[in-house]
């Protein structure tokens, strides 16, 4: 049976070669996976972090018109907050209404930790459907119904009975795996079950006489489709990289739409009406593509991040191929590349040489590594959150353009502090959520991914480049509050090798 | 059956432990649960309460024994030991906290008995059991001081008569829980008295140790702390005393009347520290009194708070601004002999034709608000309780936009403003309240 078929998500783990514990060169990394030593992996210390609940929310979230039920404690949820006002903003620079999701948690206490929490389930289903009247109900099972065995798949099959709504079960439970990229699975898995993914009659069209599909501009209506693009968004990709690749991809003549962050039910109906879709990241959205090919034969390509020069050509050039337009990209990408070459030359004095530490998402740091070596830094290391297939292609040119660096495999806060104090890069470009770490360690950084600013493609080497130069300009906040905080970790600790925690 | 709760203010006992271990100082919480359990709640907790952040060993930094589906089945309690064997090695800290997730107290882990190994080796580690389906942030809360207060300190024989210990101000669930400590400890001082705040930059582990020969506690809620309160009584022999926090000039004097019974301070200084404290307050007040006139800035007041918020704003808007206050919603999850107590400490409180409303969910409290205000049915004169101001949290915005009304975030989750040393409380708090609520009211002038 195939994973779309199945009631549960695989996690990571158990699909691909991943692992969240490593140091060494990339190609000890790469084999590494591939012979699953990186899998057994593991640390004698763990510090907190995220799981595929919390990510799988970042998602849902941002979809237009839907109701989050949270099936769980109270505790699960928490963070909707912080999400409802960041998916707000969101919203508004994408020209849609800001209006705060609502979200309701079926708050599981102890008896219906014993006697199960079904009937809560049913209940807060039904009444959010009654009383919001959403599009979607996205029911989030979290740890503890999976631990106690509610059949969170048959409550939601009943309530769909009598729901106005999609009700979509998201099956999150945190302990099935610490990489959290398992969460976009978990997202798509929910979406490609339940919601409709085709334009319905007399909704999005008006059928032909003989039952078929549409009559009128049924010719026209194939044109567009056969150029037509869908662009598979994350979370960490804001507005301003969307509208850069829309720009690039329509000079092409290609017609463009986002999915499936800030999507939907109407839109997503469309998914199915494209010649071509394309991710924009490695680790995020190979099992929806694949079903989507599977399913409606329409072909994916996932071809790295359009980050920097030659990153952003090969994924220009990967899409038009399938065009036959293989020779307009590269004249584009001639074209813009000269413009931006003469931008940032300004730029390049000041951080050739600089020794810069790279931390986050595992394709951003190798792509952006070996963009700004290109460009002429010293990367000191790099540091991937987690590792998995997918990124492999990366690696392998992570391992032509850094063959001795030792790089890890690590989303360690205390690894992180200790490498910073032994290696004193000039400046640290990480991943959000890490940038207060850093200025108590007295060191300037700039985000290695951050939805108010652009990063991909042309507008986005500038910006970033642009950050890079401001972010050397007055380091003064960063040096004066180091040299008042105090770390939890003993001395003893930055005597040590970053990796002394990683068993096998 | 409990019922589902919609956009609730709080979450789980595992993130209000988390939250009073991250204000302690040199305290170090190990959460035994999944590795998002710790991120998730303690990223919660900072940024609902206007952008607190970390701190020591906060967000990214808190041990946790990550278990997998692997300690779903097996068990945790080897993971676990591994885990506090390596943070004792790595992290410095005075006092280590072992708290738990929903799912390790389900398998059936040991978790104090895992404990209890490095206690008799002289190791200070402690487990408190906080699952989210135990109670919410509140609980949590007050599960952790019991945890150390009650159990981990030892009696102290030798009472300090003149040592107050702060309690029943919760880290960040009370956004402004550092400014509110900071100025009852000013007043408390004031008094020739000390006071263990326990939660602002000032204080030590040492001033957790020192906790048990306090000759009162005073428990600024209704509700939450006061069964601790019992016990430390029972424990430690000092006897406690419960009361609002005291919110602008009015309530500051009776607080201070009210303490120096309590401590045998001569009338004499109390009457001198008030007299001096009111002298600054309206010092400053009297000069604002043209703007606030003038431009008319009476209103209706709407209050959403927690519980320990809702009684003191109320009476400091009817009785500081003249305002006229019509409901007061409390949106804790509270049980009837809780709500009892609030409904009773409301009576006393003198908020004249208001109601004191209980209710969790947010799109509820905005529904209620709407409703029991009479609505513009096309009358030719309609009689609309109109200026209208909420004092609420962030998720209060869609209301005030809906209603026309004025907004302020005063209670948790509040995103759309800083809060660093702020607080309400006492004389000094009466004064930034008031600058707050007139700073909304002419932001958009100029």
């Amino acid at each position: 049976m195939s994973y779309y078929e199945q009631i549960m998500p695989p996690v990571r783990d158990q699909r691909l070669k991943i692992g969240d514990s490593f140091a060494g060169n990339a190609r000890e990394m790469i084999e590494c996976a591939k012979s699953g030593c990186m899998l057994r992996h593991n640390r004698l210390f763990w510090q907190t972090g995220a799981c595929q609940m919390s990510l799988s929310l970042m998602m849902a979230s941002t979809v237009e018109r839907s109701v989050i039920v949270m099936h769980g404690p109270i505790g699960c949820g928490a963070q909707l907050h912080a999400l409802s006002v960041q998916g707000n903003k969101g919203k508004s620079k994408r020209g849609k209404a800001p209006v705060p999701p609502v979200w309701l948690s079926t708050n599981l206490q102890e008896s219906d930790v014993i006697g199960g929490g079904e009937i809560k389930l049913h209940r807060t289903i039904e009444y959010a459907d009654r009383e919001f009247r959403p599009e979607i109900i996205f029911v989030v099972s979290t740890c503890a119904p999976n631990i106690i065995g509610d059949d969170v798949e048959e409550i939601v099959r009943k309530a769909q009975e009598s729901s106005a709504a999609h009700v979509v079960s998201l099956h999150c439970p945190g302990f099935k795996s610490r990489v959290v990229a398992s969460a976009y699975d978990a997202f798509y898995h929910g979406l490609l079950r339940h919601l409709p993914l085709t334009p319905e009659p007399w909704r999005d069209f008006i059928p032909n006489t003989a039952g078929g599909q549409r009559d009128i501009g049924q010719v026209e209506y194939e044109l567009v489709r056969s150029r037509t693009i869908n662009l598979w968004n994350a979370t960490s990709i804001g507005p301003g990289d969307e509208e850069e690749l829309i720009r690039l991809l329509g000079a092409l003549g290609l017609k463009v739409r986002v999915f499936a962050e800030y999507s939907s039910a109407d839109e997503l109906r469309q998914v199915s009406q494209a010649a071509l879709n394309v991710s924009m990241c490695n680790v995020h959205d190979d099992y929806m593509l694949s079903f989507l090919e599977e399913k409606f034969d329409i072909p994916y390509i996932i071809v790295g991040m359009p980050i920097g020069f030659s990153d952003t050509r090969q994924w220009l050039k990967s899409i038009a191929a399938r065009f036959g337009q293989e020779e307009d990209a590269e004249r584009l990408a001639d074209h813009e590349e000269e413009r931006a070459r003469k931008a940032i030359g300004p730029f390049l004095p000041k951080i050739q040489g600089k020794r810069v530490l790279l931390c986050g998402g595992v394709v951003r740091v190798g792509t952006e590594a070996i963009f700004l070596k290109e460009l002429g830094m010293d990367v000191l290391t790099l540091r991937a959150f987690h590792y998995e297939s997918g990124a492999e292609a990366i690696y392998e040119r992570v391992s032509e353009n850094f063959p001795n660096t030792r790089i890890a495999v690590s989303n360690q806060s205390f690894e992180f502090c200790n490498q910073i104090k032994r290696l004193k890069p000039d400046l640290v470009i990480s991943h959000n959520g890490t940038q207060g770490v850093l200025a108590k360690l007295g060191v300037p950084s700039v985000q290695l991914f951050d939805v108010d600013r652009s990063f991909f493609a042309y507008n986005g080497l500038f910006s970033l480049l642009q950050r890079i130069v401001f972010a050397f300009k007055n380091t003064s906040y960063q040096k004066r509050l180091s040299a008042h905080v105090k770390f939890p970790y003993r001395e003893s600790w930055y005597d040590r090798d970053a990796f002394h925690y990683i068993k096998d | 059956m409990t019922s589902f709760v919609e956009r609730p203010r709080s979450a789980c006992a595992l993130a209000g432990a988390l939250s009073v271990i991250s204000a302690l100082p040199e305290v170090i919480p190990i959460v035994h649960a999944s590795m998002g359990c710790g991120g998730n709640l303690s990223g919660a907790n900072s940024f609902g309460a206007g952008y607190w952040g970390a701190g020591y060993c906060g967000g990214g930094s808190i041990p946790t024994s990550a278990i997998t589906e692997t300690e779903i089945v097996f068990g945790g309690n080897d993971r676990l030991k591994e885990e506090i064997e390596s943070a004792l090695e790595l992290i410095d800290g005075q006092l280590y906290i072992v708290t738990t997730g929903c799912m390790t107290e389900m398998i059936g882990d040991d978790t104090r008995g895992v404990t209890n190994d490095f206690t008799a080796d002289g190791k200070p580690v402690i487990a408190v059991s906080t699952p989210s389906f135990k109670g919410d942030s509140y609980a949590g809360y007050e599960i952790v001081l019991k945890g150390i207060f009650n159990s981990y300190l030892q009696k102290k024989e030798k009472k300090n008569p003149k040592l107050v210990n702060i309690f029943g101000i919760i880290p960040a669930y009370d956004p402004f829980f550092r400014g509110d400590l900071e100025e009852i400890a000013r007043l408390i001082r004031a008094l020739g008295l000390e006071a263990n705040t326990f939660f602002t930059p000032d204080q030590t582990f040492e001033n957790v140790k020192s906790a048990p020969s306090a000759a009162l506690n005073i428990i600024f809620s209704r509700v939450w702390g006061t069964s601790f309160a019992e016990e430390f009584e029972k424990k430690h022999g000092t006897p406690y005393w419960i009361t609002e926090l005291p919110v602008g000039p009015e309530a500051a004097d009776a607080f201070l009347s009210g303490l120096a019974e309590r401590t045998k301070i001569p009338d004499s200084l109390v009457r001198e520290v008030i007299d001096r404290e009111n002298d600054i307050y309206y010092g400053y007040f009297e000069r604002t009194a043209d703007v606030f006139s003038d431009s008319d800035f009476k209103y209706y007041a709407v209050t959403v708070t927690n519980s320990n918020y809702a009684i003191p704003v109320a009476r400091y808007v009817q009785n500081e601004l003249g305002w006229v206050v019509l409901d007061v919603f409390v949106t804790d999850q509270l049980h009837d002999l809780q709500k009892n107590k609030l409904l009773h400490a409301f009576e006393e409180s003198g908020i004249d034709d208001a109601d004191l409303l209980f209710e969790t969910d947010t799109s509820a409290i905005d529904r209620a608000m709407t409703q029991r205000r009479p609505q513009n049915r096309g009358e030719r004169f309609p009689d609309a309780y109109s200026p209208l101001f909420i004092l609420g949290s962030s998720l209060e915005k869609a209301a005030a936009r809906r209603n026309g009304a004025a907004q302020l975030s005063i209670s948790f989750p509040a995103f759309n403003r800083m809060i660093v040393d702020r607080g309400y409380a006492g004389y000094r708090g009466g004064l930034h309240l008031f600058e707050d609520i007139v700073g909304s009211l002419v932001f958009p002038k100029g």
